[in-house]
C-alpha cells in the first residue's frame, strides 16, 4: 500500500495536520489553464478581437485552478486580464514556502562562540552539530561569511558530496556567498524570528504567521495585500500549489486560486461504453433544497468533476528543470511554480506547503534529509528561474510556525519552542545575516529569547519589494526594522 | 482547521433553536411529520445510516411503524455478536493483519460489513477518530489491534453498559499504542516530552477554548505541568504479540506540579481526573459525539443539558449516545438527507447493500483515495470530515469504488449482474433499484436515471449487462448516494 509519505514518518503526527489550508471556504469555480498560457503564448497572443474560450482552449488545457473570491468573473474576463498582464513587464513576485511543523533553527544555523557552543552541545548531547567537519558521527558545520565567525551553517545545508553535506554542487552556501549582500550574495538568513509572547500551538502559531497578525484573522497577510494592491480580475495572481487555498492568500475581495497539479480526470464504469460523464452530469444538475449543504456539495462536486473532464482535451506535464533533487514533492511544486511565473499570467504570489518538521523524536533522521532537499531545491529553483529569464523578479521566502526548544528531549528530538528561521532567496535579496541570533539565551520556559518579530520581515517585503504601505496590511505596525549583522537595514539590494 | 475545530458556538440564539424545531415538524416540502412513536421508513433509514451502515430489509421490516426509543435501545442493548457470512479474503487468501497493513485495514472493514449490530463498529470507529493513532507511526502492528480492541469495549455498550469516558481516557493513556504514537514512552522525569500532554487537552478532552463560552481551557503552563504528571510509562515490546505498558516510578516526576492553579503531586490517574473535571470537558465531548451523528451543532440549551446529564452520570457513554440518537434533530430534513457519508460508512454501506464481502484489496485502496484509511488518520486530530469529504478527487474515488464493486462482482455473489434478454427499460430500472437495497433517491434523480435506461442500448447481451451495471452504479455512486 502506498501510504508512506515522502519523508519517513516521524513519531509525532502533529506535523501532518499543520498545513496552511483554508478549510471553511469553497472554490467558486474551476479555471482551465490553457496550454498556450503555460507555454508563454508561443502561438502569439490572441488578437485585438479579444480572447475567446475557443481560441484559448484549442491547443489543450494543462490544468485547472480552483478559483476563490471571483464568482462574478467569466473565463473570458480572467484571460483578458491575464493576457493583458502578459503584455506588461513582469512584476515583482514572491514565492512562500511553509515548512510544516516547526523547523528547528538551532540545527540549521549554529552559534559558534565557545560558551554558546558548549551550552548547545551540552543540552543537545545526541543531536548537536559539531564545529568544522563532522566528528564522531555528528554533522559538521561551515562558518557563515560576514558574521564575524559567530554562526555556522549545518553542513546538511551546504553543497558538497561529503557524508554530512547535501550531495550537490549547489546549496545554501553557494546562494549565500560572501554574506555581504553584493553580487552573488543572494540568500538572507534571519536565524530566529517569532513574536512576543511566543505560542507553542501549531494551529495558533501558524495562523498568526499566515495572518501576519497575532490573532486568527479571516484573511492572510498576502491576501490583504492583494485586496489593496492586486488585481480584482485575475485569480492567477496568487496560487496555492495545493488542493486547497492557503490561509496566507485568503483575501476579502481579490480573486485567488489553488492549483494542485496537472492531471486527467473523468468518471468511468468498467464494461460501459456509454458516456458516463454525461450521465453523471445530468444527476449533478438535479435541483436540491436550498438549505441542504451536504446534498448541494455532492451535486456540485460531481458536476465540477464532469466539467473538468469534459474540458480536458490535451494533457501535458511540466518538463523537469535542471538540478532539482529527484523524487521530491518540493521539487515538483517548485518546477510548477517556475512554469507559472515564467508564463506571463500575472502571477505575483505562490504558496507551497512542504515537509514534516515536527521533530519531537529522532530529529536527525527527520530533519536532516529535508534540510538537504531544501537547500538543493532552493538553489535549483533559482537557477531554473534564471534560465527562464524571470529570476530577477522573484524572491522566495522560507519559514515555519516556530522553532524548537534548545534542550533536546529524551527521544532525541526537540519539543515546540520559539524562534524559527526565515530564509530569503533571490538575486534581488541582499544576502547575509539579516537578523539577530539569540544564541543559546533562553527564558524561564526554555524558549529562545528572540529579538526579531516576523512581521518586520513582512513589512520589509511589502515596502521594499511588493510595493504598498505595510501599515495598511499589517495590524499593529509599524514594526522594528531589519537589523543586519553588518549594520544594514534592508532586505533587498535595490532598496 | 483550528478555526473550525475550536470555534465557540456563538450565535445560537433562542430564535435559531425555535426555527429548527419548527422545521423539524414541518420540513420544507415534507410529506412526513416527526412521529417518534411510529417511525416512517425514512426515519428508520435515517437512524440506521447515522448509527450504522445503512438499513437492511430486515431493519426496515422490524422498525417501520415502531418506536424510535425501542429501536435505539435495541441498538444499544444488542451485543455485536458473531460476524455473519463468509470470512474475508484477498484473491482467495485469508487476511494477515499483522503481516500486511492492507489486510489490517480490510479486517476492520470486514467487521463493519458483517457485524450484526452496526452501532458497535460505528462507535468503535468514532473512538478511533477521536483517539486518532496512526499505524504510520506505531509499530508493531499489534499495538493498533490492541488499542482497537480496547476501543471496541467502549463501542459495545450492550456488553459493557456502564462504561465511562473517564475509564476510557485512563486506559487509552496507559495503552502502548498511544504511549508510542504521542511519545508518552519518551516522556520521563528530567526530560519531559509534551506531545501527549498537549494533545490530551487540545484534542482529546477539552479543546483549546470552551465550546460554549469561548474561554481558554488551559494555559501553556498546564501543558508543561501535565506532561510532567504523565511521566513514568514504559513499553515492553520484546514479544510483539504481548506488548505491555508499565509504570516505572523512577521515571516519574515525583514532586509538586501546579495544574489548573492547583498544586499536587499528580500522576497519570490524578492528573486525568483533574483534566476531566474541568468545566470545558463535558461540552467538548458532547459536541464532538453529537457531530458524529448530525451535520449541524446542537442548540446551546441542548448542549448544556446533555453536558450536565453526562457529568451527573459519571461521564457514562451509553446514556449520552441514547440521548443523541433519540433527539429529534437527527431527523432534520427527513425527506432529503443532509449529511455526507464518511468514506467508511459509504464503503461499508455499499458492500452491505450489495451483499458483498471482502474478496480483494479494493476497499482499502479506494478508502485511501476517498481520504479515510482506517488506522491511518492523517493527523492526531483524526479526519476533518463534514463537507470536506467531497472534492473532485474523492468524488471520483467513490464512484470508482462502486463501479468496480458492481462490474467486477465475484461470480455467484448476489451482486453479480446477469442478463435478462427481454427486460424493458422500466423493468431494468426496477431490478437495479431492488438489487442495491432501494435507497432514498430524489424525484429528479429517479427521472434522470429512468431516462438513461430508456436511451441505453439493449441489443446484445453485453449491452443489457452494461445497462444494468450502469443503472446500479448511478444509483449507488451518484450524488444522492453520498448523503444520509
Amino acid at each position: 500500500m502506498t501510504i508512506q509519505s515522502e519523508i519517513q514518518a516521524l513519531k509525532c503526527a502533529d506535523c501532518a495536520r499543520s498545513d496552511s489550508a483554508v478549510s471553511d471556504l469553497r472554490p467558486d469555480s474551476l479555471l482551465p489553464i490553457p496550454a498556450d498560457a503555460l507555454s508563454g503564448w508561443q502561438d502569439g497572443r490572441p488578437g485585438s478581437d479579444g480572447v475567446t474560450r475557443r481560441k484559448l482552449l484549442r491547443n489543450g488545457v494543462l490544468g485547472f485552478a480552483a478559483v476563490y473570491g471571483a464568482t462574478q468573473l467569466s473565463f473570458e474576463e480572467v484571460w483578458e486580464a491575464a493576457v493583458a498582464q502578459a503584455a506588461e513587464p513582469m512584476q515583482k513576485s514572491i514565492v512562500v514556502i511553509y515548512l510544516n511543523g516547526g523547523n528547528d533553527g538551532l540545527n540549521c544555523f549554529v552559534p559558534t562562540s565557545a560558551p554558546e557552543f558548549a551550552k548547545y552541545q551540552t543540552l543537545r548531547p545526541t543531536i548537536a552539530r559539531s564545529l568544522g567537519d563532522g566528528v564522531g558521527g555528528k554533522v559538521g558545520t561551515t562558518i557563515m561569511n560576514n558574521t564575524g565567525g559567530t554562526l555556522a551553517f549545518s553542513n546538511k545545508l551546504v553543497s558538497g558530496t561529503g557524508a554530512d553535506r547535501n550531495g550537490d554542487v549547489i546549496g545554501f552556501d553557494t546562494l549565500y556567498g560572501d554574506g555581504t549582500g553584493g553580487v552573488g550574495s543572494d540568500l538572507a538568513i534571519i536565524p530566529a524570528a517569532d513574536y512576543n509572547p511566543p505560542n507553542r500551538s501549531h494551529f495558533e502559531s501558524r495562523d498568526y504567521w499566515f495572518a501576519g497578525a497575532l490573532s486568527q484573522l479571516q484573511t492572510g497577510w498576502l491576501g490583504r495585500w492583494l485586496d489593496t494592491y492586486g488585481s480584482q480580475v485575475n485569480p492567477l495572481q496568487a496560487v496555492s500549489l495545493d488542493s486547497s487555498l492557503s490561509k496566507q492568500i485568503r483575501s476579502a475581495t481579490a480573486p485567488v486560486c489553488a492549483l494542485e497539479g496537472l492531471q486527467n480526470v473523468g468518471f468511468g464504469v468498467p464494461g460501459v461504453t456509454a458516456d458516463v460523464n454525461s450521465e453523471v452530469g445530468k444527476l449533478a444538475a438535479v435541483p436540491f433544497g436550498a438549505t441542504n449543504a451536504a446534498l448541494g456539495r455532492s451535486r456540485n462536486m460531481m458536476g465540477l468533476t464532469v466539467d473538468v473532464a469534459n474540458r480536458l482535451s490535451t494533457l501535458s506535464n511540466v518538463a523537469p528543470g535542471p538540478g532539482y533533487p529527484p523524487n521530491s514533492g518540493l521539487s515538483q511544486k517548485l518546477q510548477l511554480a517556475a512554469t507559472l511565473l515564467s508564463a506571463g499570467m500575472g502571477t505575483r504570489v505562490i504558496t507551497i506547503d512542504w515537509g514534516s518538521f515536527d521533530t519531537h523524536g529522532d530529529q536527525l533522521a527527520g530533519q536532516d534529509p529535508q534540510l538537504s532537499t531544501l537547500s538543493r531545491s532552493l538553489a535549483a529553483f533559482k537557477a531554473d528561474l534564471a534560465a527562464r529569464g524571470v529570476e530577477q523578479n522573484v524572491i522566495t521566502m522560507v519559514f515555519s510556525e516556530f522553532g524548537r526548544r534548545l534542550e533536546e528531549s529524551d527521544s532525541a528530538g526537540t519539543d515546540h519552542g520559539s524562534g524559527g528561521p526565515i530564509m530569503l532567496s533571490g538575486s534581488a535579496v541582499k544576502g547575509g545575516l539579516a537578523g539577530e541570533h539569540p544564541g543559546v539565551n533562553v527564558n524561564q520556559d526554555g524558549d529562545l529569547v528572540v529579538k526579531t518579530d516576523f512581521r518586520t520581515v513582512y513589512q520589509a517585503l511589502i515596502s521594499e519589494w511588493l510595493g504598498g504601505d505595510p501599515n495598511a496590511i499589517l495590524p499593529g505596525g509599524p514594526f522594528d526594522g531589519i537589523h543586519r549583522y553588518d549594520g544594514g537595514t534592508t532586505l533587498t539590494k535595490a532598496a | 482547521m483550528t478555526q473550525t475545530k475550536n470555534k465557540p458556538h456563538k450565535g445560537r440564539t433562542a430564535q435559531t433553536v425555535k426555527t429548527r424545531r419548527h422545521r423539524l415538524h414541518v420540513p420544507p416540502g415534507s410529506t412526513t411529520t416527526f412521529t417518534p412513536t411510529a417511525m416512517s421508513q425514512a426515519m428508520v433509514d435515517r437512524l440506521f445510516w447515522r448509527a450504522g451502515f445503512g438499513p437492511g430489509a430486515a431493519d426496515r421490516a422490524a422498525w417501520t411503524g415502531k418506536s424510535l426509543d425501542d429501536a435505539v435501545d435495541s441498538l444499544l442493548n444488542t451485543p455485536q455478536g458473531a460476524l455473519a457470512g463468509p470470512d474475508p479474503n484477498v484473491d482467495g487468501k485469508p487476511l494477515d493483519p499483522n503481516g500486511n497493513d492492507t489486510d489490517l485495514v480490510l479486517a476492520w472493514v470486514d467487521r463493519m460489513v458483517r457485524a450484526p449490530n452496526p452501532l458497535v463498529e460505528r462507535m468503535t470507529f468514532f473512538w478511533h477518530r477521536h483517539w486518532a493513532n496512526s499505524r504510520a507511526a506505531v509499530s508493531p502492528t499489534q499495538l493498533m489491534e490492541t488499542q482497537n480492541a480496547l476501543l471496541r469495549t467502549y463501542g459495545d455498550m450492550a456488553a459493557n453498559p456502564d462504561v465511562s469516558f473517564s475509564t476510557m481516557a485512563n486506559q487509552v493513556s496507559k495503552d502502548p499504542s498511544m504511549l508510542r504514537y504521542l511519545n508518552g514512552e519518551s516522556n520521563v522525569k528530567g526530560g519531559p516530552n509534551e506531545n501527549y500532554g498537549r494533545e490530551l487537552m487540545e484534542l482529546f478532552t477539552l479543546g483549546v477554548t470552551h465550546v460554549i463560552t469561548g474561554a481558554k481551557n488551559y494555559s501553556e503552563n498546564d501543558v508543561a505541568q501535565l506532561a510532567k504528571s504523565l511521566t513514568g510509562w514504559l513499553i515492553n515490546d520484546k514479544d510483539p504479540d504481548n506488548v505491555t505498558a508499565s509504570f516505572d516510578s523512577s521515571r516519574w516526576f515525583n514532586g509538586p506540579k501546579s495544574l489548573f492553579g492547583t498544586l499536587g503531586n499528580y500522576n497519570t490517574d490524578t492528573a486525568l481526573d483533574l483534566v476531566l473535571s474541568q468545566d470545558g470537558h463535558a461540552p467538548y465531548i458532547v459536541d464532538k459525539l453529537w457531530s458524529e451523528f448530525m451535520p449541524t451543532p446542537p442548540p446551546t440549551a441542548t448542549l448544556t443539558q446533555l453536558a450536565a446529564d453526562y457529568t451527573a452520570s459519571g461521564r457514562k457513554l451509553k446514556p449520552l449516545v441514547r440521548s443523541i440518537l433519540t433527539n429529534p434533530q437527527l431527523f432534520e430534513s427527513i425527506d432529503e438527507p443532509n449529511m455526507i457519508k464518511p468514506p467508511v460508512v459509504f464503503v461499508g454501506g455499499t458492500l452491505r447493500a450489495l451483499g458483498l464481502g471482502i474478496s480483494s484489496a479494493g476497499p482499502a485502496t479506494y478508502l485511501d483515495s476517498m481520504g479515510q484509511l482506517p488506522y491511518f488518520p492523517p493527523t492526531v486530530a483524526g479526519w476533518e470530515g463534514g463537507l470536506s469529504w467531497l472534492n473532485t478527487n474523492t468524488a471520483l474515488a467513490r464512484f470508482g469504488f462502486v463501479a468496480d464493486a458492481i462490474a467486477n462482482a465475484p461470480n455467484g455473489s448476489p451482486a453479480k449482474v446477469i442478463d435478462i434478454p427481454s427486460e424493458t427499460p422500466g423493468a431494468a430500472f426496477d431490478r437495479a433499484y431492488g438489487a442495491i437495497g432501494s435507497p432514498w433517491m430524489s424525484v429528479g434523480t429517479r427521472a434522470a436515471i429512468q431516462d438513461y435506461s430508456t436511451r441505453a442500448s439493449a441489443k446484445a447481451s453485453k449491452d443489457r449487462i452494461a445497462r444494468q451495471v450502469m443503472l446500479r452504479t448511478l444509483m449507488l455512486a451518484g450524488p444522492d448516494a453520498q448523503v444520509m
